[in-house]
């Protein structure tokens, strides 16, 4: 058995857990509350901010023929960043300025402590696990969303034919990764595969809570501009993950 | 009024707040149930592990000599006194060396120690020092408005409180916040922005720890 298949049997409930969450439920029903959804959009754009000196960190160590993916993977997210934008502008959202909750703080500091402490291998095994959570987590509203829901350009990313290219092509090179690695450093690996999906339900539940930093008042900043949400889903990210599964045209990759 | 007095003012409802921690009280007034205690001695052996990688980058990226041999010293009692100390420690609470390798770190000792790490590794040395100071300081602190009461009886909160308010743990503090003084004499505004924002979540933390050793804690 594969190793990620091996770690999706030992995590299955942690992989039902996301899937089940009532945050994506709600959305997909667009039933969910607007000061949710707001709260989920602050704290995600934190994380996808964050997310780009993760993979930066991540490169040094990189084999050659991932140097150019994970640079499109840094180029994919700053369209990410420009997407949650867009959509928080055209609902009203201010995005800019929350303070991190403690679950997104937390979970940004796992990513990048993990990129300069751990090796290559445990550190591509966080950016399969959050990414793959991601697009299972989507595909899940996008099986019922409403067509003009303000959120589809979200599915369209998360969802899209894109971004599963992408995710099975992280697949595949984690399968490389860990067919290379030795027993102590699967086991690293495998522990965290699991925190990532931790993470990932965590994460879900701060946004459905709007958790902030318990212990510690005002954490998450009074948003005096509340929400007006006005669907146009027009804006996608089209494109913007195609590169990471297509060949270095310059046919320098890998040598 | 110097930078670390400024941080100290920024985080002073925090650090009060520890003061007043229901752990904290306990320890002072020796009313905290040990089997309550222990989480602290498990989760702290941990956390003291990955602290300990801090002043390994502190010994990087430090620019004087001086610097550089004392944040050596300390990694080398780090790792080679003060674990063992609180392994003996540990052993007054019948925790094994074991059971200390093989505690699962709780979510708030990993987030915090992720933070630390993050910070030593990415950032430079004033964030570095504003990052772990109110570990440092923080304890120094409580050890001391603890030592100005009555000792409790238990012979192991006594000890703990004598630690943390002994003059070479002080004397530590001292040297760490006179570093981060001199670090960052001439910041700008917006780089002690930056500074204040490390110091708060590190004390943000310190709280949370307490927090986690009180009502325990779960994945």
């Amino acid at each position: 058995m594969s190793f990620i298949a091996q770690q999706d049997q030992r995590l299955a409930p942690l992989w039902k857990a996301i899937r089940s969450h009532r945050f994506l439920a709600d959305t997909r029903d667009g039933t969910i509350p607007d000061q949710t959804f707001a709260t989920w959009l602050r704290q995600d754009y934190l994380f996808v901010e964050a997310a780009i000196p993760f993979i930066a960190a991540l490169i040094p160590r990189a084999p050659t023929q991932h140097w150019g993916p994970l640079a499109g993977v840094i180029s994919a997210l700053e369209k990410e960043l420009k997407l949650f934008e867009e959509r928080a502008a055209q609902v009203g959202v201010q995005l800019r300025g929350a303070p991190p909750s403690f679950t997104c703080h937390a979970y940004v500091q796992f990513l990048l402590a993990t990129a300069h402490t751990r090796s290559y291998a445990e550190g591509y095994t966080v950016l399969y696990a959050a990414e793959r959570a991601y697009h299972e987590s989507w595909l899940v509203v996008k099986d019922g969303l409403a067509p003009d829901s303000p959120w589809m350009p979200f599915v369209e990313n998360w969802a899209g034919e894109d971004f599963a290219g992408y995710v099975t092509y992280l697949e595949g090179e984690l399968e490389t990764l860990a067919e290379a690695a030795g027993p102590a450093e699967r086991v690293r690996m495998a522990e965290l595969y699991r925190l990532t999906l931790l993470y990932e339900v965590a994460f879900w539940e701060m946004a459905s809570t709007a958790e902030g930093w318990p212990g510690v008042e005002d954490d998450l900043a009074p948003v005096t501009q509340g929400p007006n949400w006005n669907p146009d889903p027009s804006k996608t990210l089209e494109g913007a993950w195609t590169h990471m599964t297509q060949p270095d045209p310059t046919g320098e990759d890998g040598t | 009024m110097s930078l670390t007095e400024r941080l100290y003012e920024a985080a002073r409802p925090i650090w009060d707040a520890q003061l007043e921690h229901p752990f904290v009280k306990g320890i002072g007034d020796g009313s905290l149930p040990p089997e309550t205690f222990k989480r602290w001695v498990l989760q702290d052996y941990r956390y003291l592990k990955e602290f300990s990688r801090i002043f390994a980058w502190a010994v990087a990226k430090a620019q004087r000599l001086e610097s550089m041999g004392w944040y050596a010293q300390v990694l080398n009692m780090t790792l080679n006194t003060e674990m063992a100390l609180h392994r003996s420690y540990a052993a007054r609470f019948e925790i094994t060396p074991e059971e200390l390798e093989a505690t699962v770190m709780w979510p708030t000792t990993r987030a915090y120690t992720d933070f630390l790490v993050r910070t030593a590794a990415d950032g430079d040395m004033s964030e570095l020092l504003a990052a772990l100071l109110p570990c440092a300081w923080g304890y120094l602190h409580i050890g001391q408005a603890l030592a100005d009461g009555a000792p409790p009886e238990d012979q192991r909160y006594r000890d703990w409180i004598e630690q943390y308010a002994s003059d070479e743990f002080a004397e530590a503090g001292d040297w760490l916040r006179t570093e981060l003084d001199r670090e960052a004499r001439d910041v700008t505004p917006e780089k002690e922005e930056r500074l204040r924002e490390i110091f708060l979540l590190s004390s943000r933390y310190e709280l949370r720890f307490w927090d986690m050793c009180w009502n325990g804690e779960s994945w």
